[in-house]
């Protein structure tokens, strides 16, 4: 029997029945061109299997075969299209995860919050990446749309791309935007009401735009809702359908563009003929789509743990309670910045819709034929000063722009936020010794002579503290002030500090008290 | 080397990092959770502070020693030891108190000593019940009472008086005070905890502007407004501790002062307490 058993005959079947199924899982590569691709080899059969792949595998389909070789350079796009995707996904996938772990109601939402933090393994990493790669994704549409302006890439064929990419910077601040409520704290809370608040301003339907979003006159448990469905379903949907569009015309219909100077300058023939090259998808650009999904990740993963970034949580939320420094996330700021200019339904509605409409229509305004940026001094100048218009507003838009708080209030503000830290909250709990220090009476110098090594980080928010007052004092903002920064024990491991500052205010003369009291738990923790 | 192949390395190198990053992440994992859980706790207690000193210190103290004839005390060695037993309360004792502050108390369990407000005897807190909070921050105000149990000493009840109660005629003749005995008077029976150290109700010492107690009861009774029968400062006073109720000063609410005085001080213990009273100017 064995002598009937031919093995070279064996091996082949062997080689040829695994060959077989692995070109209907690869959709036409056989093992020797799988061999070929990973060593850099030319093509092994004719015609191109590596082509056939993109007509007979659906993933693969909606990739492109090839790249002009000029369009390919790095200086050219910066593959920010390409990591504004690669963020999508990493929203996707974390997102996903954290939503095994969240209740969209009020009453749970926070909690569940903190129980992903202090019960999930890697919860803190996951809600962390969701929201950098939030905010990634917002930056790099951005640059991506500034990127492809001043290449005029957006020009001819390539208006209706452009339409869509448009469509799809609105989808991306508004998913993030939308994810900004579900954690159901004091800044989630306040900023989602300040900007539900300017659909109100919308005219003929502003109060109904208002009550389908918020599901009530103030956001609560429908609200949630809605944000949270929104959030999850209608606007994920819609970025993919949308993605997918602006993707399919990017890669099987025109191709990203050539450089302008490869397109249109006086460039030698060869160097055109060399920009014109095929790259093609397999094995070329697919490796290089791996390598920068892996610098990706790594990038990330370095932001959230060596870099330190975190995803911000204040208390919970409290309707009843509205923080003295309210915002909006920073990619609204600039919104914020014109309410303060003027109506809420010119600056908050009417301008931001003809902003819109004209981002839209600049491939239709814009007649130049040209591309290069040489030749269009007028889009480029348009370009950069609606950057800096842009810059201006968000300045603007900071809380500590144009509002004028009472100057005691504003001091113990920045001394100790009602949320976050501040310098009083960063003080170590055994240098918080009981006392009452009076500005300008207490000596710093023998502030805490009870303790071994006294207590430096006290005295020096304590200077702050004092300085504050004397330069409010300097500026005519309070009269005959008298100034305390009360410490008292209250209770094991807990104290309560009370800064109290008795001034007169000398616009109407009034005799006036402010004090806050903040109370300080040894195992309290840093942020 | 072709640029595939380096992409190839280096993408491979960044995967390894990457990886080993996590595996460092993943290995602190469990401590840092449990720290994150301590320093919540913490914020806890110290949200709970803000709120106790907001809705329950002007009865149960704002270090929580009670006030006689009005409110238990909760910074109590008895409280933490023995009161789950006396109620029969089967859950933990932080439980308990979140059952107590949600739902309120239709009336006291000891109305002999701490009778509380009347009907209700302490108001419901739940938002569920038609109180201000909500529960996370009725669980808050429940993790700082139980930051007491390690160092809660126990409050002693005041004694009832030995001889006939005072009543609540003004006009009674009453013997000589000692305004030092009064002092003491007014440690034990909790007055200080109201008068002196927070502001629940009218100061007692010079503060400010605002002269001490003994020089306000002569003059209050001479001000537009004063709603009671005293023609001098003794009666005031007298008026003041046995009858609350007649004369509400601006700024402070009716039927926080336990309206019980007249039923549990003698008339020696009234003196002294007047006599303390009126060396405050």
């Amino acid at each position: 029997m064995l002598k009937s058993l031919n093995f070279q005959d064996l091996r082949e079947k062997v080689w040829g029945m695994i060959d077989r199924r692995v070109r209907i899982i690869t959709a036409g590569l056989g093992l020797n061109e799988i061999r070929a691709v990973l060593r850099g080899d030319p093509p092994t059969e004719k015609p191109n299997p590596r082509y056939k792949v993109h007509t007979t595998s659906f993933l693969f389909h909606i990739r492109p075969r090839y790249y002009e070789a000029g369009s390919t350079i790095f200086t050219h796009t910066f593959r920010l299209g390409f990591f504004t995707t690669f963020f999508f996904f990493v929203e996707l996938v974390t997102g996903l995860i954290l939503m095994i772990y969240y209740t969209p109601s009020p009453e749970k939402a926070y909690d569940s919050i903190l129980n992903l933090i202090s019960n999930v393994p890697f919860g803190l990493l996951l809600r962390d990446i969701h929201r950098l790669g939030a905010e990634a994704m917002v930056i790099f549409t951005f640059l991506h749309m500034l990127r492809t302006y001043l290449t005029g890439s957006y020009k001819k064929e390539r208006s209706f791309t452009w339409f869509t990419g448009v469509f799809l910077l609105g989808i991306t601040m508004f998913l993030s935007f939308s994810g900004y409520l579900l954690p159901w704290d004091q800044l989630a809370y306040w900023a989602v009401t300040v900007g539900t608040s300017m659909a109100e301003a919308a005219p003929l339907f502003g109060n109904e735009i208002n009550l389908l979003l918020r599901g009530a006159p103030d956001i609560g448990a429908n609200g949630l809702l809605r944000f949270y469905l929104l959030h999850v379903v209608l606007l994920p949907l819609l970025a993919v359908l949308v993605i997918s569009i602006h993707y399919y015309k990017v890669s099987r219909e025109h191709g990203i563009s050539l450089p302008a100077s490869i397109e249109e300058g006086n460039v030698p023939e060869e160097v055109k003929k060399k920009a014109k090259q095929r790259i093609d998808y397999l094995p070329d650009l697919l490796t290089h789509e791996v390598f920068l999904v892996s610098l990706g990740l790594l990038a990330v993963l370095l932001s959230v743990t060596v870099f330190g970034y975190h995803a911000p949580l204040e208390s919970v939320a409290n309707p009843q309670v509205t923080p003295l420094d309210t915002k909006a996330p920073w990619y609204f700021w600039f919104l914020q910045g014109m309410l303060k200019l003027g109506d809420k339904t010119l600056m908050g509605i009417i301008i931001p819709t003809i902003a819109a409409v004209l981002l839209i229509a600049v491939p239709y305004i814009d007649r130049n034929p040209h591309r290069s940026m040489y030749k269009r001094p007028f889009a480029v100048a348009i370009g950069l000063f609606a950057v800096l218009v842009l810059i201006v507003l968000s300045y603007m838009g900071l809380p500590q722009y144009g509002i004028e708080t009472d100057p005691a209030t504003r001091i113990v503000q920045d001394l100790a936020p009602e949320e976050g830290e501040g310098p009083l909250r960063l003080v170590p709990f055994d240098q918080l010794l009981p006392g009452v220090y009076e500005v300008n009476l207490t000596d710093t110098k023998r502030m805490c002579a009870e303790l071994d090594y006294g207590c430096p980080a006290l005295v020096e928010v304590f200077e702050i503290f004092s300085q504050r007052i004397n330069q409010a004092v300097a500026e005519g903002k309070m009269m005959d002030v008298q100034a305390v920064l009360l410490i008292e024990a209250w209770q094991k491991d807990l104290v309560k500090i009370t800064p109290r500052i008795v001034y007169t205010d000398p616009k109407d003369g009034m005799r006036k008290t402010y004090e806050r009291h903040i109370y300080l738990h040894r195992e309290r923790g840093r942020e | 080397m072709r640029r595939v192949k380096v992409e190839i390395f280096l993408g491979i190198v960044f995967i390894l990092i990457a990886s080993m990053i996590l595996l460092g992440y993943g290995i602190q994992e469990e401590q840092r959770m449990a720290e994150y859980a301590r320093a919540q706790e913490a914020r806890a207690i110290e949200a709970g502070a803000a709120l106790y000193e907001q809705q329950c210190s002007r009865c149960h103290g704002t270090q929580g020693r009670g006030i006689p004839g009005l409110c238990p005390p909760l910074n109590d060695r008895y409280f933490f030891d023995q009161r789950l037993a006396e109620v029969g309360w089967s859950g933990t004792l932080e439980d308990y108190i979140v059952a107590t502050a949600s739902s309120g108390r239709l009336i006291s369990t000891r109305a002999d000593l701490y009778p509380g407000q009347g009907v209700p005897a302490m108001p419901s807190f739940s938002e569920q019940f038609g109180g201000p909070l909500r529960e996370d921050q009725i669980r808050y105000i429940a993790a700082f009472i139980m930051n007491w149990e390690s160092t809660a000493e126990l409050v002693e009840a005041p004694s009832r008086p030995s001889g006939a109660a005072v009543g609540t005629d003004i006009t009674k003749a009453l013997p000589e005070g000692d305004a030092a005995r009064g002092e003491a008077l007014a440690q034990s029976l909790a007055c200080v905890a109201c008068h002196i150290a927070s502001p629940t109700g009218p100061a007692w010492l010079p503060s400010g502007d605002q002269p001490g107690i003994g020089t306000r009861a002569e003059t209050r009774i001479g001000e537009a407004g004063y709603s009671g029968q005293a023609t001098n400062a003794f009666e005031y006073l007298f008026e003041a501790i046995v009858l609350p109720n007649v004369h509400v000063v601006a700024g402070f609410s009716e039927g926080i002062m336990p309206a019980n005085y007249a039923q549990t001080l003698s008339d020696q213990d009234l003196a002294d307490l007047i006599a303390y009273l009126l060396t405050l100017k």
